[in-house]
């Protein structure tokens, strides 16, 4: 009898303690700041993310491989030398078809040299030879289904409420898997910090009411940078969904990709 | 076919001389252009490691739930071989990370989507709910009786995994059985999720074509089972070969058998798995194509399928046919050629996969390449030694729990008490 | 709950185990979760405040109208409108918060080649140049005003 009230007693206390660590970490997570502004030393004071929806936009017709915006965005970003392209310009040559071959291109040529950073060299066939050519400025489609995100096995990477896909470096485990599911090959696993490391639409810039670095040095504005929730008067963001018919790239994986190109190919991937 | 071979010769010879690196050719994205991929050996074997592990413990369940008396003999030896390879597993993964100190993060704040985080549970249950257990209700018997006869260190560590429960009454033990059968039948499922989820760490990823399809967690499953059946067969022939005792024929004939049909269905799935990419021949298929035949030829070609799958059925299926007629040794020599053979395989599919995958660019305009170095975490030493960890832990294991001078409790799986043990060759 | 509490030693004691198990578990889920986590979504809240807190290196082209409007205004009227200072200046936050001569780049004509120099893949409404047929001198500058393009020295 007394043994049954001794392990009727444990079993009492072992439940309450259950109960009681379980709720725990709610309670700890309800104690925690419920306010939405950022009040961390260093950070912009006051900028609320959950008002503000950042997208970018590229109209390739206007890009002319300059390659400014790679370089900047390695030297705004920090990002280590070597293959390590946050943003990057890949250059498309189309060339007419062999007399009598019966197809309507010749071969495609497609190149990215150093990410574009220093522009590029003449093209690898002659003048004469191209039907189209043309640049596309690529980088993180800031995808509606990204998954990317869907894969990280700790919630270091992670869709911003304002738009932005960004990585935890203090919390990212280095596992790559977020960069082996991002189709667009837009992640690299930096070898400073060993951590995965992508395009942040430079969040730093854009939080404190600057433009990313790429957009700010694009000299002819293929890359369009807004607000979709506070568009200024004469958004270019606004223009360019109004103005131009558009394509994503690799639709048929169903990321829903916000980023939309104009002015591209098919052979574009 | 002479010139790929020509061509394999001289590159591996120049590498000895110069190290040249490969460079990517056609074109690939900017972060694709690393000198190595992202998942290398360690990646590799990861996946080899937890597969040996379910497909053993699927051998050790035939035992007991599907009552198939003549394996009776490697019953303990096939969990052993589960639990140490288990205990082996997470080592490529911890070492493969950037940050393995954070390794803690997939358990305390694991994000559910992630078939990744899903690891460190299915994982844990399996080491724990699934294996220990099992072994403990089918040990427990005899750690007591040997805790009393065993002097010294073993002795002590004898007492300490009985968890003070001593009862070794016919009831007691005959509820130890009702557990351990009962958790035989939750182990299978369980060895089907921890093996299943490997193959969905890459069957989710719809960005790599090579990875993401539906057949390849069945894939998986399937070339687990074949690789742990074969590791089995192993294992029984090298301890009875050390030990000097001679092989229980019944057990490894019939354990041939189903390492022979567990291999048609592994060709079968793989086959339809080719089929299926060649007659549909998607987007990624040209690229995918050319990769496998460039790069992928002697891992692809003549190690996954020609040793690793087709002359391990010529030798099995010809011992399903003819097997009276075959003298005892030759058929020894058989089974272990089959089942070394299977296992370099089962290692090249996974090198096929995980490397393959990694081959081509996501612009499907391009190949990449792979040069292992031989130091440095993701070279042929720390690889060599990753799949040589497991054994060690295996004998440690052996020498504890199958030592020949203790005596067992003499109860096999299934038996009803008061029947005749099996005699010569019991393990 | 009597048969419960009367179950046999060796699952009472595994019972035990696997709850032992469990609430250590349960203790260091409570403690090694980081405090904002779970703020916005499956993450760490405190991380995007840290991500906004890194310094710009690139100051912005309304940065650079402070102190040189002449020039900005010179800018924005000609053809070259839409060029970012920093393009050809190279990044300016430096030179912002400590304006000195050696912080900022003068820029030469590479610059210039960067965006004119002739290639087929660019489009056709950027002016574009052969340098060996455009001009067998040493400098742009002879002919051309950086921020007013078409106007001559």
């Amino acid at each position: 009898m007394s043994n049954q009230f001794s392990r009727r007693s444990v079993l009492g206390k072992i439940g309450a303690t259950l109960a009681g660590l379980i709720a725990a970490p709610a309670a700890k997570a309800a104690k925690t700041v419920v306010q939405k502004e950022f009040v961390t030393s260093g950070a912009p004071k006051g900028y609320d993310p959950t008002q503000h929806k950042w997208r970018m936009a590229i109209d390739a017709n206007r890009c002319i491989g300059c390659g400014l915006c790679a370089e900047a965005c390695k030297t705004e970003n920090h990002v280590p030398a070597g293959p390590y392209f946050r943003t990057w310009i890949e250059r498309y040559i189309i060339t007419k078809p062999k007399a009598g071959s019966g197809e309507a291109r010749g071969e495609v040529f497609v190149d990215c040299p150093d990410g574009g950073m220093h522009g590029f060299p003449e093209p690898p066939v002659p003048k004469e030879e191209i039907q189209h050519s043309f640049f596309v400025p690529k980088l993180c489609n800031l995808c509606e289904h990204s998954p990317c995100t869907q894969v990280c096995p700790v919630g270091a990477t992670f869709d911003a409420p304002d738009g932005a896909v960004l990585i935890d470096p203090t919390y990212c485990i280095g596992c790559g898997f977020c960069i082996q599911a991002c189709p667009y090959g837009c992640r690299f696993l930096s070898p400073i910090t060993k951590t995965a490391e992508k395009c942040t639409l430079c969040y730093h810039r854009i939080t404190r009411g600057l433009k990313p670095a790429c957009v700010e040095v694009c000299p002819t504005q293929a890359r369009i940078f807004g607000d979709l929730k506070h568009p200024v008067p004469d958004d270019p963001l606004q223009q360019f969904y109004q103005n131009n018919l558009v394509l994503a790239l690799k639709p048929h994986l169903g990321t829903e990709p916000r980023v939309f190109y104009a002015g591209i190919d098919k052979e574009v991937r | 076919m002479t010139n790929l071979v020509t061509t394999g010769v001289l590159e591996a010879m120049t590498n000895i001389v110069v190290e040249v690196m490969p460079r990517p050719e056609g074109y690939v994205y900017p972060n694709e252009a690393t000198v190595q991929p992202l998942w290398g050996i360690l990646i590799v074997l990861y996946p080899y490691i937890t597969g040996l592990v379910a497909g053993a413990f699927i051998m050790a369940s035939l035992v007991r739930v599907f009552n198939v008396r003549a394996l009776e003999p490697v019953y303990r030896l096939s969990l052993l071989t589960a639990f140490a390879f288990l205990l082996c597993a997470p080592l490529p993964l911890l070492f493969h990370l950037g940050h393995p100190e954070r390794c803690y993060e997939v358990m305390m704040t694991p994000h559910l989507t992630s078939p990744m985080a899903i690891f460190g549970f299915v994982y844990a249950w399996y080491l724990m709910a699934v294996l220990l257990l099992e072994l403990w209700f089918d040990y427990r018997h005899d750690f007591v009786n040997w805790a009393d006869i065993t002097p010294g260190f073993k002795g002590m560590l004898y007492r300490l995994f009985i968890v003070g429960v001593t009862d070794t009454s016919e009831p007691a033990v005959a509820l130890d059985h009702r557990i351990g059968h009962i958790l035989s039948i939750v182990g299978i499922p369980s060895a089907f999720l921890l093996h299943g989820y490997v193959g969905f760490i890459f069957g989710s990823v719809k960005a790599n074509p090579w990875w993401g399809n539906v057949l390849m967690p069945i894939i998986f499953i399937m070339s687990a089972m074949v690789s742990g059946i074969a590791l089995c067969v192993f294992n029984y022939l090298v301890l009875s070969w050390i030990r000097r005792r001679t092989v229980d024929m019944k057990c490894i004939d019939m354990m041939g058998k189903f390492l022979f049909y567990a291999l048609v269905m592994d060709a079968t799935i793989e086959g339809l798995d080719w089929i299926h990419r060649i007659y549909s021949a998607e987007e990624g298929f040209r690229i995918m194509q050319y990769m496998a035949r460039e790069k992928l030829f002697y891992t692809l070609s003549l190690g996954q399928v020609a040793f690793g799958t087709l002359v391990p059925l010529i030798l099995l299926g010809l011992l399903q046919l003819i097997r009276k007629r075959v003298p005892e040794l030759q058929r020894r020599r058989m089974y272990f050629t089959s089942s070394l053979l299977i296992l370099i395989g089962v290692l090249a599919m996974r090198w096929n996969v995980v490397i393959g995958g990694q081959l081509f660019s996501k612009s499907l305009r391009g190949l990449m390449g792979y040069k292992m170095e031989f130091t440095g975490l993701e070279g042929w030493f720390m690889g060599a030694v990753l799949l040589c960890l497991p054994f060690i832990v295996l004998t440690v294991f052996v020498k504890l729990f199958l030592s020949e001078r203790l005596p067992t409790s003499g109860f096999v799986p299934h038996r009803e008490p008061g029947e005749p043990a099996l005699e010569a060759g019991e393990v | 709950m009597r048969r419960f509490i009367q179950m046999p030693p060796q699952l009472f004691r595994i019972f035990l185990l696997a709850v032992g198990i469990v609430t250590v578990y349960l203790i260091a889920r409570y403690f090694l979760t980081p405090a904002s986590f779970g703020q916005y979504g499956w993450y760490r809240g405190e991380a995007l405040a840290e991500l906004a807190a890194r310094q710009p290196i690139y100051a912005g082209k309304k940065a650079c109208e402070e102190c040189h409007s002449d020039e900005y205004q010179k800018l924005i009227k000609h053809e070259h409108k839409t060029l970012s200072c920093e393009g050809c200046h190279g990044p300016g936050q430096a030179h912002a918060d400590n304006p000195r001569k050696d912080n900022i780049a003068k820029s030469s004509f590479a610059a210039c080649l960067r965006c004119h120099e002739a290639n087929p893949s660019r489009p056709k409404f950027l002016k574009q140049i052969s340098v060996k047929t455009h001009y067998t001198g040493s400098k742009c500058t002879e002919c051309h005003v950086p921020h007013m393009p078409l106007e001559v020295p």
